[in-house]
């Protein structure tokens, strides 16, 4: 693999990442099993770059006061959980040969899924505007079912008291999503905060910040313990590129409208999907594949 | 039983002339390195064939053929079929203690050299060595599976038949060249020739070189296979390290 494509695909996602404030896991992991790295080992680096990606976000959210760390808290720790299921699935596909299949369906899904959400969200607000209808931020006021479960704690940051069931379970399903993606989970985990927990506009994305971090620095440390498939240095070249293509990202965002981001990362999100969709469904070139199963004195 | 009745058939010819063979062969590196910039080697192995017995000279014509075999490993082959309109992994072999890495050199057309027989009894070819390492109980599906591992292996040069590698010098004197493709595996290699006359076997000699990785790049993969704890931090570190530094350079 060339240094320069590595740095120059890390700085065009980062770049993306930095546009639409989002990890950029659910780009970079795609784009490199696209250009051929094994999926383990793209799954498995991309976790270090989405961590360096989304440090330099959390860490001024914080100076900003703009993350509740008690309920990032309760995140990281599900999380956690989440992330060595993950990763002991992520090895148990690899071994019966099925890890590929399950990423691209996974993919397909998940990504086909939001980004139809988030696609239909942006077009309604665009033609809303267009009609001349002051379009107001919807605020999350209405209590849900979710608020009715036992164990409540009270996040006062959020100023929510809640049940932590869900807060939990939010945490684990995050963590396993984004160990067997190579993701970060902040285009999921957004949208559960603040539809499902109705976590206040002001600290969400900081707090998602943070727990992205957090998780993605276990998984790192736990794919490096259990499939060794972490490329220290393809994720270096990852991480450089992305954090300073986040930059300027971040600084062309503000040329855009919010709802015209939205509506460009929905396009990005069901391209990515439509790609796994052809692979799995278009011939391969060749249907017979070959894998490595031990190497036996490998040094 | 077939090797046997080979190796009886070389002792044979070997008994009429009153000459027997032997051949002195190297390679021309013991080692080779593996370095950041490492983007494939290529190594000269050179044998002489000389007269066992003083009164004698070794008279050819000659032919050579050199096997060159890489570290074993445990490789699966996997079909993918159409289900319901998905193409996925349905069914695989596995071969144990498979070469990563295998050449057939050899001075002139394998058929020409060789008499029927003493290239299947050798088991020389890639083929052979797959159905060899097959887990399979099928013989039918050891050999459909390790054809396509062979193409595959083919393919991404770590296997490779030329008839036309080994050239002779002088009648007797012969230099083999091999090529290491840049992603070549890490360990021990055998390079065992086989000198021919009249299409049968008449000497054989094994040299062995490693290839190993050297200087960073050993660093590091020994790293993650010895220390994976230290490594999995090191790369967080490194990675919360970017993302900081980041944050404070770019910050106004």
């Amino acid at each position: 693999m060339n240094l320069f494509f590595l740095i120059g695909i890390g700085g065009a996602v980062g770049f993306l990442s930095g546009l639409f404030g989002v990890g950029g896991g659910f780009l970079l992991t795609p784009l490199l099993i696209f250009s051929g790295v094994p999926s383990p080992v793209a799954v498995a680096s991309v976790t270090g770059q989405v961590a360096a990606a989304s440090t330099s976000g959390a860490l001024s959210y914080y100076r900003r006061g703009g993350i509740d760390l008690h309920l990032a808290l309760y995140l990281i720790l599900a999380s956690t959980i989440g992330a060595m299921a993950g990763v002991a699935t992520f090895s148990l596909l690899r071994a019966i040969g099925q890890l590929d299949l399950f990423i691209s369906v996974s993919y397909l899904v998940l990504l086909g899924f939001v980004g139809t959400l988030m696609m239909i969200e942006a077009v309604r607000t665009l033609i809303r505007r267009r009609s001349g209808v002051v379009v107001r931020d919807k605020l999350p006021s209405q209590h849900s079912w979710m608020h009715g479960l036992p164990m409540r704690i009270r996040f006062k940051r959020s100023r929510l008291y809640i049940s932590v069931i869900p807060v939990l379970v939010i945490g684990v399903f995050i963590g396993w999503v984004g160990a067997l993606l190579g993701i970060g989970g902040g285009f999921i985990l957004v949208p559960a905060l603040v539809y499902l927990l109705r976590v206040p506009a002001n600290v969400v994305v900081g707090t998602s910040l943070l727990q992205v971090v957090a998780m993605m620095c276990v998984t790192t440390i736990l794919q490096a313990l259990t499939s060794q498939s972490v490329d220290i240095l393809l994720a270096f070249c990852l991480m450089i590129g992305g954090t300073v293509g986040a930059q300027f990202g971040a600084a062309a965002g503000k040329y855009l409208r919010g709802d015209q981001l939205r509506a460009l990362l929905a396009l990005l999100v069901l391209g990515v999907a439509v790609r796994f969709g052809v692979t799995l469904v278009l011939a391969p070139a060749n249907p017979f594949s070959m894998a490595v199963l031990t190497a036996a004195g490998a040094q | 039983m077939k090797r046997l009745v080979a190796g009886l058939a070389a002792l044979g010819m070997m008994a009429t002339p009153a000459v027997a063979e032997k051949l002195a062969s190297t390679v021309s590196s013991a080692t080779v390195q593996i370095t950041s910039s490492f983007d494939g080697a290529v190594l000269s192995l050179f044998g002489s064939i000389e007269s066992s017995n003083p009164d004698t000279v070794a008279a050819g014509p000659y032919n050579v053929v050199v096997v060159v075999t890489g570290p074993l490993q445990d490789r699966v082959t996997r079909l993918k079929t159409n289900t319901w309109g998905i193409w996925t992994n349905t069914d695989q072999v596995t071969f144990k203690q498979f070469p990563s890495f295998y050449t057939v050199l050899a001075s002139g057309k394998l058929d020409s050299i060789a008499a029927p027989g003493v290239i299947e009894a050798e088991k020389l070819m890639p083929i052979e060595q797959a159905e060899a390492a097959s887990t399979d109980p099928n013989p039918f599906r050891a050999f459909e599976f390790g054809t396509e591992l062979v193409r595959l292996m083919t393919a991404q040069g770590h296997f490779a038949v030329q008839e036309n590698a080994v050239r002779f010098l002088t009648d007797t004197a012969y230099v083999a060249q091999v090529n290491l493709p840049s992603d070549v595996a890490n360990g021990p290699f055998l390079a065992h020739t086989y000198v021919f006359k009249d299409k049968q076997v008449v000497a054989e000699h094994s040299d062995g070189f490693t290839v190993r990785k050297t200087g960073f790049e050993n660093f590091v993969f020994v790293a993650s296979r010895q220390q994976p704890l230290l490594y999995g931090l090191v790369c967080v570190v490194l990675a919360l390290g970017t993302g900081w530094l980041a944050g404070v350079v770019f910050r106004r």
